[in-house]
């Protein structure tokens, strides 16, 4: 697969000298052909600012940015194929909703019966046939960004970069315009650049996500990577419900850590390379609330009492306290023949070797 | 309780005397305008005793060729220099808001504000030396003087509502149009100059009342038959009052008020 778009060594800063703020710093980044792509980050990590230098409203400090093969530093933003649905929308509030979805195909020069025609389509696509003549001002928050997504869309770009477009939708509607992206993205070919910073939008959607905090990329990789393998801490907090433990090393061999479980049994986990905990030293170790199982009081791997329990419909979240006291959260399918056990109840909890994981801090 | 008591102390219009200052204060505004307005409809040539309904004052202000020059020439020079001043004050405010901050920016501001601090008197005496000397140099006299130093004194009332518009423009629109492969000077032709109308509108009109209502400027840099409609009345008061002159004045009056009604209505329904 062919590169659509290469960042090298990018950093940003505002302002100058010691008031200087550094808003992204040393990204490395390349993209597919294709592919989507999620910048999935905490509000203030930078992830406007990277869009908008790759769409060319700021230009890096320092590194290089290529797309489709070719250095545009320096190149304004209407001399790169890329379109852009803002994250405040930006619709023109004097044209109505099919003169901004044309806006880019008249910019390029296109006949007036293929704007037509295009505009046609692109309303039919985001379900805005009936507002065609409309102002933006008198159409909703989720209609406007429909139409946002649709005048990006029009010219057909190589790139499309969105700065979290279905923020403002209903739940409903957002599933919806998920897949329709999805499909959209897949039938087209043409590149996405996904802002979010909710994190199940990213999941579902992305074959890659980069996650980002403080201006830097903490882990790029594709979903199940992220999700299964966080490289630490911060991407298991924000990627996902996870138990954190606190663990003594016992011993370490080959790769692996032999730890100590609350209650005193012991469990190996891989550990990363970027880490060499001493032995006898406390670890942070990671347990998925899915991937731990229950089992009888006695058996398994850990003993924990029931706190409480929340239901959650398709599942619940049964509080735990574990021998040493500290808490861990258990995900258990909701099952007719299987009542959830009453606060106070005694279990055993199991978990399958690899679900226990070191992280660095 | 405490509460309410204190309510009432803070509100002004609670003030003993307010409501008699409110009123004296109405009645110095608009009784003088209404009894000019009143006795332009006089019968008689008195401004205090009234002799019926007659419409003979406007007749005469009709058939005076003199009103008429001067009327003319009082639109021709506003509208004239309003447009001038409209074109300038516009690429002042694009230059004030739409470029990246560059040294000296306030300064600027400062400096193209400045003429509503500097008092008209002044600038008329400045004006009065200033082309004198160019009169003298060059021999012309036409109305090209008028023209330039009402131009250049309508440009900072022109400037501020422009500038207030362009100001509460979302810069986001103009980076949306060259992401969509709008050249800079398409933006500003398709985005930035429509959203600006209302401004320029008002603007312009702010321009041309200004330009209409100067006594000063004109009448320290005009050559001889240069009069405007507010030169030539002042020139009259030094003769007999005839209510001719309340019917002129209604007359101007009856234009402003249709010029601020209109300009009211369109920053109303435009300015969204
Ligand atoms: N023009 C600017 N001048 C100074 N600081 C800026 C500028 N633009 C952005 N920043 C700062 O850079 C950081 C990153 O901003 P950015 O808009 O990229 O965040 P974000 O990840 O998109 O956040 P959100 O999810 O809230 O949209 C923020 O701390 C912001 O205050
Ligand atoms: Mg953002």
């Amino acid at each position: 697969m062919s590169q659509e778009i290469e960042i090298t060594g990018l950093n940003k800063s505002f302002g100058q000298g010691a008031a200087a703020f550094h808003a992204l710093s040393a990204i490395d980044l390349t993209i597919a052909t294709g592919e989507f792509f999620t910048l999935l980050g905490p509000s203030g990590c930078g992830k406007t600012t990277l869009l908008r230098i790759i769409a060319g409203f700021e230009e890096p400090s320092t590194g290089a940015l290529r797309i489709n093969g070719k250095e545009v530093t320096g190149l304004g933003p209407d001399k790169r194929p890329i379109n852009t649905v803002f994250q405040s929308y930006a619709l023109f509030p004097h044209m109505s909703v099919a003169q901004n979805i044309g806006f880019g195909l008249k910019m390029l020069r296109k006949p007036k019966s293929e704007i037509k025609a295009t505009v046609a389509e692109m309303l039919q696509l985001v379900r805005m046939e009936a507002m065609a003549d409309r102002l933006p001002s008198e159409i909703s928050g989720g209609q406007q960004q429909r139409v946002a997504l649709a005048r990006a869309l029009a010219p057909r770009p190589r790139v499309l970069l969105l700065d979290e477009p279905l923020s403002a939708l209903d739940l409903k509607l957002r599933k919806e315009m998920q897949s329709e992206l999805k499909r959209l993205q897949t039938e087209t070919g043409i590149t996405f650049v996904f802002v979010t910073h909710d994190q199940e939008e990213a999941l579902t959607m992305s074959d890659r996500i980069a996650v980002m905090s403080a201006g830097e990329i903490l882990q790029l990789g594709p979903p199940q990577e992220i999700y299964n393998a966080p490289v630490n801490r911060f991407v298991a907090d924000f990627i996902g419900d996870t138990n954190f433990l606190s663990l003594r090393v016992k011993a370490i061999k080959a790769g692996e850590a032999v730890l100590e479980l609350p209650g005193g049994k012991q469990a190996s986990a891989r550990l990363p390379a970027s880490i060499s905990p001493s032995v006898g030293s406390r670890v942070t170790a990671v347990i998925r609330p899915e991937q731990a199982e229950p089992t009888p009081a006695g058996q398994g791997e850990m003993q924990a009492i029931v706190e409480s329990a929340t239901f959650f419909g398709t599942d619940t979240h049964l509080h735990l306290l574990l021998d040493d006291a500290q808490g861990f959260v258990l995900r258990r399918q909701n099952r007719p023949d299987q009542p959830s056990p009453a606060p106070g109840t005694n279990l055993g909890l199991t978990f399958a070797p690899g679900a226990l994981r070191v992280l660095e801090d | 309780m405490g509460c309410a008591v204190a309510k009432a102390r803070f509100s002004i219009n609670r003030l003993p005397g307010f409501g008699l200052i409110a009123v004296a204060t109405f009645v110095m505004l608009y009784l003088p305008i209404i009894i000019l307005v009143v006795f332009s409809f006089n019968a008689g040539v008195s401004q205090s005793h009234w002799d019926g309904f007659s419409l003979r004052w406007y007749q005469a202000a009709f058939n005076n060729s003199q009103v008429r020059d001067v009327s003319l020439r009082s639109l021709w020079l506003a509208v004239t220099a309003a447009s001038f001043a409209t074109i300038l004050a516009t690429l002042a405010a694009l230059g004030t808001t739409r470029v990246g901050r560059f040294p000296g920016q306030t300064m600027i501001y400062a400096l193209i504000n400045q003429p509503l601090m500097v008092p008209e008197i002044v600038t008329g005496i400045a004006l009065l030396i200033f082309v004198a000397a160019i009169k003298v140099q060059t021999g012309y006299t036409g109305m090209g003087y008028l023209v330039a130093a009402h131009t250049a004194f309508c440009i900072p009332f022109a400037y501020l509502p422009i500038r207030a518009r362009l100001e509460t423009l979302d810069h986001a629109l103009e980076a949306a149009a060259a992401d969509l492969y709008a050249s800079p000077i398409q933006a500003f032709r398709y985005i930035t100059l429509p959203l600006m109308v209302p401004g320029i509108l008002a603007g312009f009109m702010l321009g041309f009342v200004i330009s209409l209502d100067t006594v000063v400027i004109t009448e320290f840099v005009k050559s001889a038959g240069q009069d405007t409609l507010p030169t030539y009345m002042l020139g009259q008061l030094r003769r007999a009052v005839t209510p001719e002159m309340n019917a002129i004045a209604t007359l101007f009056l009856a234009l402003s008020l249709m010029i601020v009604t209109a300009f009211f209505f369109i920053t109303r329904t435009r300015g969204r």
